[in-house]
């Protein structure tokens, strides 16, 4: 049935009216996630984490999702700009994809749908043993994965050579490259030293004529500089610097030295074990995680005393798909509304 | 304050010099002076960041001295494509811009060499930095603009550019996508680095609000039009404001640590 004029107006007038309320709802939703964002940079990330995933933050990222689907469904515009909607379609699917993959979205699955998965949390793997318990993130709580991991190797790689850093009593700083036979000059009062050798896994060999210390090349792990103080009067004294025990100063001398390396990486080579085989092989390291069975298995701690065990941060991929499709979604319709429609509109033009 | 007594500090103090000295020429009307000394600086510029990359051996973008170098070399010619493609001035403007970024590099931040950290060697490394490095020119393009606009400054009709409403909002057109880029390659390669696409850090939420600011730009304009262009212009400053605030107090200041610390 055809509706008479003026009541057709009317509902024209309210649909206006909505569209111009609903924008407004858009801009305090915006507004208020402003200072919310910054109000969360201020009581760090942890804070901020709970912050974002409590209640009331619930109920405002359930309004943005309503006010969404909402806004696409009212305004003409994402049909005749189909690129504006990309963009709203990608946020959605981007917020939608957190939830899913929250803390709240995965009992929310495990209810709906029995899918039972670990969230997130970490695991634990000493060399050469097999581990399938997961310790969930923030609790003692411990979850069993389907698979067992076993940690063949885990290893630190340096850079090299590494760097000699000087500090006279008097607090200046100096920082050298550890390079064998090279000699630096500290100033007038200070003198100089020269980088005579290093050891990768410093020892001491007792003979008659005193201490030798030698680089051996079995296990073990001591690296080590010898460097030769030669002081403003023309003395020149040795003096071994150890880099995993900076705590071993010769405060008898000037000055104060420390053997530093830089980290290059750390690496855990990994084996996935499901029904006593090995399904997946690989060496992680910080940026290339392993996936196996819905997982993302990260780099995250290590056995900084001797190096014997890796912790590993197990990381479930539910809704990570949606939040990566609506990246996809956002990023290409951010390009095509404000720099390709523009462009291909210039080059209309000028071919005219 | 560090004054750098190297190859790497001359060239960047030169560079200053003929940004600084570019302004002056085109204040005083000598424009084509101040043409050439723009393009002077950013040669020098230029020279300095590859100074930089041929010593530490990979595109310098991993510390504060280092992206502030970058964005003083980018500014020249930010400026030229805005000028001669998307018709918009304040060429004057940018010279300043271009003196104030290189500033902390040539006297505040440390051009001490550093081996790339283990969550810094990573394929999304360079693009992100580079792509927020760009936006951030465009949206300080932009600022200025709406600047010129607050102050009631025009340019002459016979230039044929855009009036600083109309610029600020196609600055902010096209550093828009460049800053959603930056922050979506954040995003993925923390969730490939640290095993989370969000980690509620200090500097992810200030990039989120500085991100927002622009959202919140978009939807002004979009519901009013050119009807309030001085609070359109507002929205231009504050969003440039909250990007000052991501790039140096947060990596700066002890209220935030994060993840982006090393980024110093």
């Amino acid at each position: 049935m055809q509706k008479d004029p003026p009541t057709r107006v009317k509902s024209t007038n309210a649909m206006s009216m909505f569209r111009r309320s609903v924008m407004w709802a858009a801009l305090a939703l915006i507004i208020a996630l402003i200072f919310l964002s910054i109000y969360g940079a201020f009581i760090g990330p942890e804070r901020a984490q709970q912050f974002f995933n409590s209640l009331p933050l619930a109920v405002y990222w359930i309004a943005f999702i309503l006010l969404l689907i909402v806004g696409m469904v009212i305004f003409r515009k994402f049909i005749s700009v189909p690129a504006l909607l990309l963009i709203h379609a990608g946020c959605l699917l981007v917020l939608a994809g957190a939830v899913w993959s929250s803390e709240a979205g995965h009992e929310l699955q495990k209810k709906l749908f029995g899918i039972d998965r670990v969230p997130k949390g970490q695991m634990v793997v000493f060399e050469q043993s097999y581990e399938d318990r997961v310790t969930l993130e923030g609790t003692e709580q411990v979850r069993k994965l389907p698979f067992r991991i076993k940690l063949k190797d885990f290893r630190i790689d340096y850079y090299k050579p590494g760097y000699l850093l000087v500090q006279s009593r008097k607090g200046k700083t100096f920082r050298f490259v550890a390079e064998i036979g090279k000699e630096y000059f500290l100033g007038d009062d200070l003198g100089a030293l020269k980088i005579v050798r290093a050891f990768e896994n410093f020892k001491i060999r007792i003979e008659e004529d005193g201490n030798v210390p030698y680089d051996d090349t079995g296990p073990g792990d001591n690296p080590a500089l010898e460097v030769q103080i030669i002081t403003p009067t023309g003395q020149t004294k040795t003096r071994y610097v150890f880099a995993l025990s900076p705590g071993h100063i010769h405060r008898d001398v000037e000055p104060v030295l420390r053997y530093y390396r830089p980290i290059r990486d750390y690496v855990s080579e990994l084996q996935i074990i499901e029904d006593d085989k090995v399904v997946v092989e690989k060496d992680i390291e910080v940026n290339h995680p392993l996936y196996y069975g819905g997982y993302h298995f990260y780099q995250y701690s290590y056995d900084d005393q001797a190096g014997q065990y890796t912790v590993l941060m197990v990381v479930s991929d539910t809704g990570l798909n949606a939040v990566y499709l609506g990246y996809l979604l956002l990023c290409g319709g951010v390009f095509w509304h404000f720099w390709l429609r523009d462009i291909f509109a210039a080059i209309k033009a000028k071919s005219l | 304050m560090e004054i750098k007594y190297t190859i790497q500090g001359l060239l960047i103090y030169v560079a200053i010099a003929a940004y600084l000295s570019a302004f002056t020429e085109t204040i005083l009307r000598r424009q084509k002076a101040g043409q050439f000394l723009f393009a002077f600086g950013f040669i020098v510029a230029a020279g300095a960041y590859a100074y930089r990359w041929h010593n530490v051996g990979h595109m310098p973008l991993q510390n504060l001295f280092e992206v502030f170098l970058c964005l003083g070399a980018i500014c020249y010619p930010v400026s030229l494509l805005c000028r001669r493609f998307l018709r918009v001035g304040g060429q004057w403007a940018d010279m300043l811009i271009a003196a104030i970024v290189l500033f902390p590099a040539g006297f505040v931040f440390s051009a001490e060499l550093r081996q790339l950290p283990p969550a810094l060697q990573s394929p999304l490394f360079v693009p992100h930095v580079a792509v927020y490095a760009l936006s951030y020119i465009f949206m300080a393009k932009a600022a200025s603009q709406a600047i010129l606009q607050l102050a009631g400054i025009t340019p002459s009709a016979n230039e044929n550019l855009l009036n600083p409403e109309q610029a600020t909002y196609r600055m902010v057109c096209v550093g828009f996508p460049l800053l959603t880029l930056g922050l979506v390659l954040g995003s993925c390669w923390g969730k490939l680095a640290w095993g989370d696409y969000w980690g509620w850090d200090p500097k992810e939420l200030w990039s989120l609000a500085s991100w927002l600011v622009y959202v919140g730009y978009f939807h002004f304009r979009y519901m009013f039009g050119k009807k309030h262009p001085r609070i359109n212009s507002a929205w231009a400053v504050v969003g440039m404001a909250v990007i000052i605030i991501t790039l140096l107090w947060v990596n700066l200041s002890k209220f935030f640590p994060g993840l982006h610390s090393y980024a110093i």
